[in-house]
């Protein structure tokens, strides 16, 4: 690759990445077709080869570096050691494909395209934590795909892949699908436990951790679905090798779901730590109608968004983007165009955490409805100037530990930076409605003066 | 002074004890409900996580979740009427009130939103001459605005009755969609092409989908501009 001169990015070669999780073949959701493209070759040789104990796939696991793609991106690995010894307890893996942070559809595609990687990562994860029945947990709004899903897991049943003593080794697992009835909160790992549990999906504390009493208080560890895919690429490849794909801090392919305003959005394959701009500019094609950009939220609505000018140089891994006060959360950004309202945007982001808002905790479920209030109230030219203040210390109150679970940090996350990072725009909204609201309060100062006479 | 009003309006309490839309005689279940209930029960430890996928059945079977088939489902799991009615109004896809046969979730979250998400919702509510929340005379359509529904590359999109997808929406797709409901045709499933594949797949991932469509970034909303 011509770097002209420039540092080589930690996504490498990305021009010519072979991708891994959906590769390009046609019908690969076909058990045949997956079987014919070596699938559950990896749990095979795990299961019939003997010198590969359960614990070698979590340290395999471990030395690859994964961490979570659902948003905290947590270190994968080091979340299965957390599991103790078997007891006489029963063992469970949820597997969290809940997706429902606003801006991420990638998930969906590994269910459509290559569900049997998710099963075979389910069953892997199965094996080397000694678990015996997996629950997927997906969104209630996925019908189609829990159907397509339920049809592919059925003929991996026939096929002897999942269920009782597998591949006649042994090792017994259940694979079960949980449809989901839309919550978001749902996607929080203690929050899907109660509502795999038939309760109303409210968050617990934490500690006791899931590793030590999960779904009906027994061991649980959650992942999502998209971490799960990858574990058979580990197996196959080995950590050390995985672990050199893409941005050192969090290594491997991602997917990368490219939405708002580019020209050609969707879901792509390749390594983490893809610049910002090579993705906007020459994956998805530049900006749609050729405006200048004005922001980019890299993973989710929780993520902090940054300013167009500042993202040079920056690449989808946490070290960089931790940089401008950012992270990557789910890895599918939005590009935002220059004549986007910020104020209005950020309006809509607090209206959907006051709608999903569980409602448990007072400083979430009245801190994000004074959110949008406040928001509303400059979003419709009638907001005073120390409402940016307000909302900055609103957001001080309501973060930092204060409610059971991270759902108001992602709530309070967005506003801060916006707020603090497009300051001016909210400004010029409070200004403009000193006096009398005029029709054409965007018009500015000048307008709302005209509108008093 | 502000027209703006930051107070909330009083709230009505709903009815108390209101007459049941459905008879003793309907609230039961056919054998191959029960046996399907049955194998529900079977996948988890204990019957109460079996609620959920129960009252799934009973929305499909009675069309919304009234609250008598609230205590179908519950008696049905050993379950009290309000651990029952608790799951069932924490989630936002259970009817608890009666809908029109075709529900419409117009997703306006962030992502449709900059990309005409409301322009799209407007446009329906003009076109059926309800509001979001509403259901039209006739009990064929309801309107809602839904949040994040999982498909942001192909915004704006909506889905119809709790199932199918319509992705990248435009006015003129609307007045098709509502025609072909209108006509009893609900449209099938579609299948997104992921951009990569269009090079290298000429688009086509899957050959048992009849839909595919790619993504496309619609022109920005009106409202927006």
């Amino acid at each position: 690759m011509d770097t002209n001169g420039m540092p080589q990015s930690p996504a490498g070669d990305w021009r010519s990445y072979e991708r891994m999780l959906l590769p390009p073949i046609q019908d690969l959701h076909e058990l045949n077709v997956y079987e014919e493209h070596g699938g559950y070759d990896r749990l095979r040789r795990v299961l019939e080869d003997d010198e590969f104990a359960p614990g070698d796939v979590t340290d395999a696991v471990k030395a690859s570096g994964l961490t979570g793609r659902g948003g905290a991106g947590f270190p994968t690995g080091i979340k299965w050691t957390f599991m103790p010894e078997p007891d006489d307890r029963p063992r469970f893996i949820g597997v969290n494909a809940d997706e429902s942070e606003p801006g991420t559809f990638k998930d969906r595609q590994v269910m459509e395209y290559n569900p049997h990687l998710m099963l075979e990562g389910i069953l892997l994860a199965g094996y080397a934590l000694h678990i015996d029945t997996a629950y997927v947990y997906i969104r209630g709004e996925y019908t189609d795909w829990i159907v397509h899903l339920k049809k592919q897991l059925q003929k991996a049943y026939e096929a002897g892949y999942v269920g009782e003593d597998i591949m006649g080794s042994g090792f017994t697992m259940d694979i079960v699908l949980h449809k989901g009835a839309g919550a978001y909160i749902c996607g929080e790992e203690t929050s899907l436990m109660e509502s795999l549990e038939g309760k109303r999906g409210y968050p617990r504390y934490k500690p006791p951790f899931p590793a030590q009493s999960g779904i009906f208080g027994s061991p649980t560890t959650i992942n999502n679905a998209e971490t799960l895919a990858h574990v058979p690429l580990i197996v196959e490849q080995g950590g050390e090798a995985y672990s050199n794909i893409g941005a050192g801090d969090m290594p491997g392919p991602a997917l990368y779901g490219m939405s708002g305003h580019v020209k050609k959005p969707g879901v792509y394959e390749f390594p983490t730590g893809m610049p910002l701009t090579d993705l906007i500019h020459d994956v998805c094609g530049g900006m749609a109608r050729d405006k200048a950009m004005k922001a980019f939220v890299p993973g989710g609505s929780s993520t902090p968004p940054i300013r167009a000018e500042n993202i040079d140089g920056l690449t989808m891994n946490d070290e960089s983007l931790g940089e401008v006060g950012s992270r990557t959360g789910t890895f599918c950004p939005l590009v935002l165009d220059e004549e986007t309202d910020m104020v209005s945007f950020l309006r809509r982001v607090a209206h959907f955490y006051q709608d999903e808002t569980c409602g448990q905790c007072t400083p979430c479920r009245e801190g994000t409805s004074w959110l949008e209030k406040i928001l509303a109230r400059i979003d419709e030219g009638e907001g005073r100037m120390r409402d940016i203040d307000l909302l900055l210390e609103l957001c001080d109150n309501m973060d930092g530990g204060r409610t059971i679970c991270a759902f108001a940090d992602g709530a309070v996350g967005p506003v801060r930076a916006t707020v603090k990072r497009f300051r001016d725009e909210f400004a010029a909204k409070c200004q403009a409605s000193v006096h009398p609201v005029s029709t054409d309060v965007s018009a500015g100062a000048e307008s709302a003066v005209a509108a008093t006479e | 002074m502000s027209s703006f009003d930051v107070q909330q309006p009083v709230v009505e309490l709903p009815d108390q004890n209101p007459d049941p839309d459905f008879s003793d005689e309907e609230l039961v279940w056919t054998s191959e409900e029960e046996a399907q209930i049955a194998a529900w029960k079977d996948q988890y430890p204990e019957d109460q996580a079996a609620i959920m996928k129960v009252l799934w059945l009973a929305q499909e079977k009675f069309g919304y979740l009234a609250p008598e088939v609230i205590q179908l489902c519950g008696d049905t799991l050993d379950m009290t009427f309000t651990q029952a009615y608790g799951v069932a109004t924490f989630y936002h896809q259970y009817f608890k009130e009666e809908k029109g046969t075709y529900v419409f979730d117009v997703c306006t979250c962030f992502t449709c939103q900059v990309c005409g998400g409301y322009d799209i919702l407007h446009y329906l509510e003009e076109k059926l001459g309800i509001h979001a929340g509403e259901t039209t005379d006739d009990e064929m359509f309801t309107i809602q605005e839904a949040e994040c529904l999982g498909a942001c590359g192909s915004a704006p999109m909506m889905e119809i009755t709790n199932g199918v997808y319509v992705h990248n929406l435009t006015p003129e797709k609307i007045d098709d969609l509502v025609e072909s409901l209108r006509a009893g045709e609900v449209p099938s499933f579609t299948s997104m092409t992921l951009p990569q594949d269009e090079e290298e797949l000429d688009g086509n991932r899957r050959t048992d989908v009849e839909n595919t469509e790619t993504y496309q970034t619609q022109p920005r909303g009106e409202h927006m501009e």
